[in-house]
């Protein structure tokens, strides 16, 4: 018997008359030569009506539930009288922003997307450079300026100093030196040593 | 009321106040819908408590309802959220009824028992057989089966109702007609019980 290529499926939508209406003639008539399709066709209409018999049972002897539309309207009445409240509100309100959600999945979903981008944009700069390494250099060369700038005022400090002694130099020189190196050394420690200086030089006057 | 007056036109009419409009909607739907919510749940009352919840929440929502689909793929769409629903409920607090199947049966109007009674008990039983085999399908395929075979409804609506594709719907309903013939293949082969 030679095999047949036709899908399976073939066979269910036939059945079920959803095959599509420019297959079901050339279908029709592989059906008169393919026992495998035939078979397959068989079988479901068999299947088909063994759960019809068992399922049409329920269709057609039903007996329906009685008075089902006074229930529903004595249901309506009774919900009309239950006066909603704050919390019910507030539920109904967040019950339905959900419903929406839930509705509008992938227009939520874009506009949740569109946000996120805005937002990364107004707080940084996404394509701003960022170079660690650069900011590493430019930190360190701070640093170093401080200390020389500091070894600096040191060495300047340590020649009023030392002229004051080995020279025995004039006062006046010495307050404008200290004066100097006061003036150098605004804003790091060295100013106040240099303001003590000048300030006994000044006694001595 | 006119049987020809198409449901959306009497959604419109219920929309500007005609009760009588929502009556007879439901006088159209109520056995299917009812049919429908049995054949998912299995238990009468259940059914009978679904099908008042999905009219209850049509007469609610129908107020500010929109013809995007059809109506019946509308209620369907309820009803078949309720049982899905139902059968999450019972998986998390399962309730183990005896024999809900026999009380069910009791519910149906009597066939002509004098005739044949043998046949008849037989019939009830390969008709059990059957059901059982049905509900050995995923929720999915159970849905996409019933809704097709007795609803009538086409592919294309029952992917609106479920909210699927029709790609899926067909996949579903190609693996629950596998299933149930594998499943029925012992009662093919004898035709008998």
């Amino acid at each position: 018997m030679a095999k047949c290529n036709i899908s399976e499926a073939h066979a269910i939508d036939y059945v079920y008359g959803e095959l599509d209406p420019s297959k079901m003639d050339d279908y029709k008539v592989h059906l008169m030569t393919c026992n495998t399709c035939t078979r397959r066709v068989n079988s479901y209409k068999r299947v088909l009506q063994l759960v019809d018999d068992a399922e049409g049972v329920y269709a057609h002897n039903l007996s329906m539930p009685k008075s089902l539309q006074t229930k529903l309207y004595q249901r309506i009445a009774a919900e009309k009288t239950v006066k909603p409240t704050i919390h019910s509100n507030l539920a109904a309100q967040v019950s339905n922003l959900l419903s929406l959600i839930y509705q509008q999945k992938a227009t939520v979903f874009s506009l949740f997307i569109v946000a996120v981008i805005g937002i990364t944009f107004l707080v940084t700069d996404p394509f701003q450079y960022v170079s660690t390494y650069k900011e590493n250099v430019t930190d360190s060369a701070h640093l170093k300026i401080q200390e020389y700038r500091h070894q600096e005022i040191q060495r300047n400090m340590e020649d009023v100093l030392r002229n004051q002694h080995l020279r025995n130099s004039n006062k006046w020189d010495r307050v404008s030196q200290l004066n100097r190196v006061k003036d150098q050394a605004h804003g790091t420690d060295w100013a106040n040593v240099a303001h003590q200086h000048l300030k006994s030089v000044h006694s001595e006057l | 009321m006119d049987k020809l007056i198409a449901d959306e036109i009497l959604v419109k009419q219920f929309q500007t106040g005609s009760q009588r409009a929502f009556d007879e909607l439901m006088k159209r739907y109520e056995r299917k819908i009812f049919g429908y919510l049995l054949r998912s749940v299995r238990n009468y009352e259940d059914a009978e408590e679904l099908t008042l919840e999905v009219f209850f929440k049509a007469y609610r929502a129908l107020s500010s309802w929109e013809p995007k689909a059809k109506f019946s793929t509308w209620l369907y769409t309820i009803a078949s959220n309720l049982s899905i629903d139902y059968h999450r409920s019972k998986a998390r607090h399962p309730v183990y009824v005896l024999e809900d199947e026999e009380v069910l049966e009791t519910r149906l109007v009597a066939n002509d028992l004098s005739s044949n009674p043998e046949k008849h008990v037989e019939d009830m039983e390969r008709g059990r057989i059957i059901r059982e085999a049905v509900d050995e399908l995923s929720s999915k395929q159970k849905e996409v089966f019933m809704l097709t075979r007795y609803e009538g409804l086409p592919i294309r609506e029952v992917a609106e109702t479920l909210g699927m594709a029709e790609g899926t719907v067909k996949i579903h309903l190609h693996r629950a007609m596998k299933k149930l013939q594998t499943l029925l293949r012992p009662l093919m082969e004898n035709n008998e019980i």
